[in-house]
């Protein structure tokens, strides 16, 4: 006797169509996650009633919790597909729900489009300047704590969990983030990164930046990767009200 | 150069947001300021009607100078002002999810919210019922020169205004407190969680303290004997004891 589970999908066929649930049944396997659902439904896409339908859109890669595509609301909550084990789902509540993230524009089924996710990370200029073919040496050594505290904020994988979960991220402002404010601390403590930090906390100073924060601090407690974002946060807070207090000075 | 050009392009709304939340912030702080030193002054009638009498001619010997108006107008209206229309400008672009992630900073920031909607219309009463800006509009009990006497009766005169101003205390409390907190934050100075634990012991108790001295000041107030012999002038000084 294999055991079953149900699993209720919010489906929508177009990124202007409506939505609507949809339910699937199917035996449970031993380390079964989200994608392993996702992929049996592919395989047989047909309902509980039996009616056979078109397989469930969604994003996925590397199914190993380091690529960030497959964030979804499980059981209510933002998590990675990947890494969601369906025995420990089924400890939360009888019957599985999969809808997709709300923050960002619906493509179709689970999948969305985070650009708006990159985009931050455009305006925060999350990256080290190399372009040029001029030599630059090589870059300071970094000190061991200052490494240790850097690390954790490197694991982050874009995947959008902090902005579906942070109450002050949605379209009626353009906060850029928690994960673009902690990969702008990140690139300002490498020395790597070092010729763009003030134009990194002149981005976290504009508006949409750290001020739109509110301390909710839901971001740190979604995050798969167990960044710790608000320190990131409080971090940016600090430097900003520095950089712009001396801004103003010189001006 | 691109960075150049588009700081003379910035609408008004991108040039002064982060100034904008900072003011919010350091409005806040010094409301707190005010709110702390008004609810102690207040809680001083649980000693006696005497003592609150003393504590409001020491505040008022301002008025003398011609200061109590610009002091009160440059430490508490402008601020409360200012972060009452920013709060709610801020309010506007929030998308609380605290039945989703009911997680404890979630639910404190949703309390921060529901509490500002509170003392936005508490204050407005509270304003219309004791202070002379409400005078136009039939309020302005609070008379300075019979303190305790007028709060008193002013505080007795319906029965509704003693649950209004516990809730008022209330939330007051607990956006004073949580306030503080995350201005610690927004301002860089708690940084880690460990520090921010540790701030957030000490608001507690600053907000526990503040719903103290607000609901003993409430309690003064309502059990104060006011003379209701038809004289309307009961001065304080001549009540034989501000008895509670």
């Amino acid at each position: 006797m294999s055991k079953k589970v149900k699993v209720n999908i919010k489906r929508q066929d177009s990124p202007d169509s409506g939505s609507y649930w949809q339910s699937f049944e199917m035996p449970v396997e031993v380390g079964m996650n989200v994608t392993t659902i996702l992929l049996r439904i592919a395989a047989t896409p047909t309902t509980v009633e039996g009616e056979k339908v078109a397989p469930v859109a969604y994003d996925a890669c590397c199914l190993e919790e380091v690529c960030g595509a497959c964030s979804m609301r499980i059981n209510g909550k933002v998590r990675q597909a990947c890494s969601a084990l369906v025995e420990n789902l089924l400890q939360e509540q009888p019957e599985i729900t999969l809808e997709p993230m709300t923050k960002f524009p619906r493509v179709r089924d689970l999948l969305v489009d985070r650009r708006r996710l990159f985009e931050s990370l455009k305006r925060v200029k999350a990256w080290v300047p190399v372009d040029g073919y001029g030599e630059r040496g090589t870059p300071e050594r970094m000190s061991q704590s200052d490494q240790e505290e850097s690390y954790p904020l490197s694991r982050c994988m874009s995947c959008g969990c902090c902005m579906e979960a942070c109450p002050q991220f949605n379209d009626k402002d353009d906060f850029i983030g928690p994960h673009a404010v902690s990969q702008a601390i990140l690139f300002n403590t490498l020395p790597a990164g070092k010729p763009l930090e003030k134009e990194r906390l002149d981005a976290l100073a504009d508006a949409g930046g750290i001020a739109a924060c509110g301390n909710a601090q839901n971001c740190v407690k979604v995050c798969p990767k167990d960044i710790p974002l608000t320190i990131s946060l409080a971090k940016a807070g600090r430097a900003t009200t520095i950089h712009t207090i001396k801004r103003f000075l010189t001006r | 150069m691109s960075s150049q050009n588009a700081t003379a392009a910035l609408s008004p709304r991108e040039k002064y947001y982060f100034l904008a939340r900072r003011l919010h912030s350091l409005t806040g702080l010094m409301f707190s300021g005010f709110v702390c030193f008004h609810l102690l002054v207040n809680s001083t009638v649980l000693v006696s009607g005497e003592s609150f009498q003393y504590c409001v001619e020491k505040i008022h010997t301002l008025e003398h100078m011609g200061l109590l108006v610009p002091v009160e107008m440059a430490t508490i209206f402008f601020p409360i002002a200012f972060h009452t229309l920013f709060g709610i400008v801020i309010l506007l672009t929030s998308e609380p999810n605290m039945t989703d992630y009911a997680y404890g900073g979630n639910i404190r920031y949703t309390m921060q919210r529901w509490s500002a909607v509170v003392i936005l219309v508490f204050l407005a009463l509270h304003i219309w019922h004791m202070h002379w800006l409400g005078k136009p509009f039939g309020g302005a009990k609070f008379d300075p020169e019979n303190a305790t006497t007028t709060a008193a009766a002013a505080m007795q005169s319906w029965s509704l205004w003693a649950p209004i101003y516990v809730l008022g205390v209330m939330a007051t409390a607990f956006h004073l407190a949580n306030g503080v907190w995350t201005a610690l934050i927004t301002w860089g100075v708690t940084i880690g969680p460990r520090s921010q634990k540790v701030s957030g012991y000490v608001c507690a108790g600053l907000g526990a303290f503040l719903l103290v001295a607000g609901l003993g000041a409430v309690r003064g107030f309502m059990t104060y004997s006011v003379a209701r012999d038809g004289g309307e002038t009961a001065i304080v000084e001549h009540v034989e004891d501000g008895g509670h």
